[in-house]
């Protein structure tokens, strides 16, 4: 009888395990978002949705006169790079390709995002290149970099876009 | 009973980890392989690049702020004492020749190709259906400062008559299609020099000679390189910039330039055949709104010289609606050209048209784009520009047309595509042609 009940809490217990496992987890990657960084150097602070797109596409290249902008990116396959083609671009990885390849040969632009491979490599570009912009993900911006309002929103706030 | 609710638990454990892989389209895992597999060549070459320059360790690795930290209100604002970016990396390595251009000590041209290879059959009278080679394409562009860019385009075709000897042998025949040095106040002003496809269309200013870039294997006949309804080169300057304009996001450009040559087909390469420059002026907007959406107009004008020594002021107005997000992909154009003979009354308007639609289907992962394309040129007998006598027959340098093109467009790869047509054309006092082309055009 009491090695029933045994067998029986241990199977209850493993159930409930089980059911944990159905339980979103904070910072879980398919739930994150993104947030939009930039070197302290730009001088702005809060930016509408079409504006990002338009910085992001490479149709506004310019912060000012004298500070040009730099898009960084993440490399394919990272959840930053996911959330900025799915809200932003709106496009696949192919389309986001064929999109700067077009604009390079259109002389609209003279190089595609610089790619980075680590949080580490892009923050530190991020920190040292003026005028740069990214998005990375919001449970990982480091101290020191600027983020910037999107329509007056934070993340996490209602009405914020990029998640 | 133990193995089997064992069995149970492991079950329902695994069950969110298959719901997640399901959750993925077979289009979504796919892309997620090769972006993969892209990553992996990607950090491969750099540790390799890496170990070579072990001699000088750290000399081009950013080091990355302080520990991350959750976004908060806090965060949003920068501290001073962490703004010096010099003080707290080092300089990073730059893969484009644009952001900081630290300590540049000489220009590095970024160099892309594209090339097609092509296959066609008709049915006109004395055609040989067989493959060619399209263009190849070599692209330079080089970041010569923050604000000063070249951009270059030489391409290399097939022709019958390229090669030497008597009759020419067939070779190939190299041209600097464009070359443009560009000078960036901001958004608002550019200004620069060089040679350029005309802005004067949609087709010419957004596709080039990167057959891959464009859903169609061929272009419109109104653009067509070596065609002479519309001038397809253009040497000269250009002013250019955007204005936000409410979000209607205005795009302008002004040019002044040589215009055609004598052999209407050619610009002014070497210098003008008269004093009179050729301007342009062209508007068009993105509004913010209507994110895919483009839409504007351009005017033309020009004097043109013929070889014989009679002259021609020539004024085009073109139009454009494009809706280009891809499903599905809409694109019109509409241009006028007026001709008028200097010293002649006669005033002749020969319009140009095609409408463009494709749709990139949903299934088989996204890989296939089936397009249709009506085109139509309208050629009048009194354009004296676009027709020439010769023993007393009228014979049209730019034929009028009426033709449709129904294909389907495949993406082998990124960067490369497999396009299959079927056109049918007519031309005033012709037979009817039909033909079946296929084209495999990509970028390297």
């Amino acid at each position: 009888m009491l090695r029933r009940k045994t067998v029986l809490s241990g199977f209850w217990l493993l159930v409930l395990l089980s059911l944990a496992v159905w339980l979103p987890m904070p910072g879980a990657p398919l739930d994150s978002g993104v947030v939009i960084v930039v070197n302290p150097s730009v001088p702005v602070n809060d930016l509408s949705f079409s504006e990002v797109r338009r910085i992001f596409l490479g149709e506004r290249q310019f912060w000012s006169s004298s500070l040009r902008i730099s898009l960084l990116m993440r490399a394919p396959a990272t959840r930053d790079r996911e959330v900025l083609l799915k809200t932003v671009y709106e496009m696949s990885e192919a389309q986001f390709r064929q999109h700067w390849i077009g604009k390079v040969f259109r002389a609209e632009a003279t190089g595609t995002p610089q790619m980075f491979y680590s949080d580490e490599e892009i923050f530190g570009a991020l920190a040292a290149i003026p005028g740069s912009i990214a998005a990375v993900e919001t449970t990982r911006v480091p101290r020191g970099l600027k983020v910037i309002r999107i329509d007056g929103h934070l993340p996490g706030e209602p009405g914020y876009r990029l998640h | 009973m133990r193995y089997s609710l064992a069995f149970l638990c492991l079950l329902l454990q695994s069950m969110p980890a298959v719901s997640r892989a399901q959750a993925a389209t077979p289009a979504e895992s796919s892309e997620m392989v090769r972006a993969l597999l892209d990553r992996i060549d990607r950090l491969e070459k750099r540790v390799a690049e890496l170990e070579s320059r072990s001699g000088a360790p750290g000399a081009s690795t950013p080091t990355a702020p302080e520990a991350a930290a959750p976004v908060t209100q806090e965060a949003a604002k920068p501290n001073p004492a962490e703004a010096a970016p010099s003080q707290l990396v080092a300089e990073p390595q730059m893969t484009s020749g644009h952001a900081g251009m630290p300590q540049m000590t000489a220009p590095s041209p970024r160099i892309e190709g594209f090339s097609d290879i092509n296959f066609a059959a008709t049915d006109k009278h004395g055609s040989h259906s067989g493959f060619n080679e399209g263009q190849f394409v070599l692209h330079f562009n080089s970041a010569l400062s923050s604000k000063v860019n070249f951009m270059g385009e030489l391409s290399l075709t097939a022709r019958t008559d390229a090669g030497t000897g008597t009759p020419a042998a067939t070779g190939f025949n190299a041209e600097v299609e464009r070359a443009i040095i560009q000078f960036q106040q901001n958004d608002y002003f550019k200004v620069s020099f060089g040679r350029y496809h005309t802005p004067i269309n949609w087709w010419n200013m957004t596709f080039h000679h990167g057959q891959w870039l464009q859903t169609t294997a061929a272009r419109p006949e109104m653009v067509q390189f070596g065609g002479s309804f519309l001038p397809i080169h253009f040497v000269g300057t250009l002013v250019e910039g955007t204005l936000p304009a409410n979000g209607m996001n205005l795009n302008y450009n002004f040019g002044l330039g040589n215009g055609r040559s004598s052999v209407i087909s050619r610009a002014g390469d070497w210098g003008d055949i008269n004093n009179n420059k050729a301007w342009l002026a062209g508007l068009f907007s993105r509004p913010s709104g209507l994110y895919g959406f483009q839409f504007g107009g351009s005017v033309y004008r020009d004097e043109i010289t013929r070889a014989a020594g009679n002259q021609f002021r020539e004024w085009i107005q073109s139009a454009h609606v494009v809706w280009q997000k891809g499903d599905p992909e809409l694109i019109a154009e509409f241009s006028n050209v007026t001709h008028r003979e200097v010293g002649a009354m006669i005033q002749s308007n020969s319009q140009a048209w095609y409408v463009q639609a494709g749709y990139r289907l949903p299934w088989f992962e996204k890989l296939w784009k089936p397009y249709y394309r009506f085109e139509y040129i309208h050629i009048p007998g009194s354009d004296r520009l676009f027709n020439t006598i010769v023993e007393g027959k009228l014979v049209p340098v730019v034929p009028s047309l009426a033709g449709s093109t129904l294909g389907v467009r495949y993406d082998i790869s990124s960067f490369a595509a497999l396009k299959f047509e079927y056109r049918n054309q007519r031309r005033p006092g012709e037979p009817r042609v039909n033909g079946a082309f296929a084209q495999t055009s990509f970028t390297f």
